[in-house]
């Protein structure tokens, strides 16, 4: 197994790593051979959108594709600072390029630029997506890393219908899913729309069936 | 925020996106610093390839540097004098850092700001989708 990245000092307002997070890690571990191999040796701009600690971006960078370019966002300015200090810890020998963007999923990024795009989204279910708070100060960013509205869908939807202008001719993205995402539903939907689409990994984790899906052109 | 990145963002605004002076954005009262990283001359040749040159030089102008030319150079990393030109890039695109200013956009004239390096894409409420 691949050594986890240490997060020093969690900031309470930041997602802490858990299991999801951790999936991602396997399905990176699980994808290292072909990504070395189709991006052979290039250096590909890898994208993580939500990047919250940073515990994934920073286990890409030290594991599986160290010479790249990496960007990451977030709406949550503490996720952000919290991401640089993970990285500045975990990373210090990495010499490759990376920055992190106070910015809502890939707003701000130019366009057919993303080779690699990671998203570990607001999944569960809820009312209403809430609104970004208006200060730092605010108690209520954690809320933003959870509740991703009708059928927990609506922020990974609006990503998903902007995949084909984000993601290089070459690019891949993985998103994470629960099962009260109707990963399927959203699969058949995406394939009409002509990307492809595979299921990388899926497990049970507690009461909740989490999936990454990868899709591609 | 790198000296690169510059290269990679635009407006976030919605009517933007698909207008072209909307990236690069426009620098100004920037703070710069430098920070020492290693230098991988293979990297950069890299890096390259992904960059939009004419981009590179416009910002390049707006924080005062006239020094790069009009066209991208083809570089190899076998060769002395080339490998002195990409130790002059990785100094620009990797070693330099914003670590304060703000960033306008051509098009609709959005201002957004850098502060400790780190740049802010949040749109107000009315700019909203
Ligand atoms: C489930 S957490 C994942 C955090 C981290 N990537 C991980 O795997 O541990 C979701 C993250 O997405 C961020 N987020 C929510 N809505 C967003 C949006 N529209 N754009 C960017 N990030 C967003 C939250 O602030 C939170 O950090
Ligand atoms: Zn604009």
């Amino acid at each position: 197994m691949l050594p986890t990245p240490d997060i020093k000092d969690l900031d309470f307002n930041v997602y802490e790593p858990s299991e999801d997070s951790f999936l991602l890690l396997d399905c990176f571990e699980q994808e290292i051979k072909f990504l070395k191999s189709y991006f052979q040796q290039k250096s590909p701009i890898i994208i993580e959108v939500g990047t919250g600690s940073g515990i994934v971006t920073s286990f890409i960078m030290s594991n599986i594709l160290p010479e790249s370019i990496f960007l990451t966002t977030d709406v949550n300015p503490h996720a952000i600072t919290t991401c640089r200090k993970t990285v500045e810890y975990n990373n210090s020998q990495f010499s490759g390029c990376f920055d992190a963007l106070q910015m809502s999923l890939t707003t701000g990024v130019r366009k057919g630029l993303v080779d690699i795009l990671v998203f570990n989204p607001p999944y569960v279910p809820a009312e209403d997506v809430p609104e970004i708070p208006d200060s730092e100060r605010s108690d209520t960013w954690l809320d933003l890393a959870l509740l991703g509205g009708s059928d927990g869908m609506v922020v990974t939807w609006e990503l998903l219908n902007d995949l084909d202008t984000t993601l290089s001719e070459k690019g891949i993205a993985y998103i994470l899913f629960c099962a009260r995402n109707k990963p399927l539903e959203v699969q058949k939907i995406m394939e009409s729309r002509g990307w492809k689409v595979d299921v990388v990994i899926s497990r049970k984790a507690g009461w909740e069936v989490l999936s990454i899906l990868k899709f591609y052109r | 925020m790198k000296f690169l990145t510059t290269n990679f963002i635009q407006c976030a605004v919605k009517g933007c996106q698909s207008s072209d002076s909307s990236f690069p954005l426009k620098y100004e009262e920037c703070e710069l610093v430098a920070e020492t990283q290693e230098f991988k001359p293979e990297f950069l040749v890299h890096m390259l390839e992904k960059i939009n040159w004419s981009a590179l030089v416009q910002v390049a102008r707006d924080l005062g540097n006239d020094n790069l030319p009009t066209e991208k150079p083809e570089l190899d990393p076998i060769m002395e004098d080339d490998v002195l030109i990409l130790k002059d890039l990785h100094n620009l695109l990797v070693e330099t850092n914003i670590l304060n200013g703000k960033m306008i956009c051509n098009n609709c004239g959005h201002i957004y700001f850098i502060k400790n390096s780190i740049p802010n894409f949040l749109l107000p409420p009315h700019l909203c989708n």
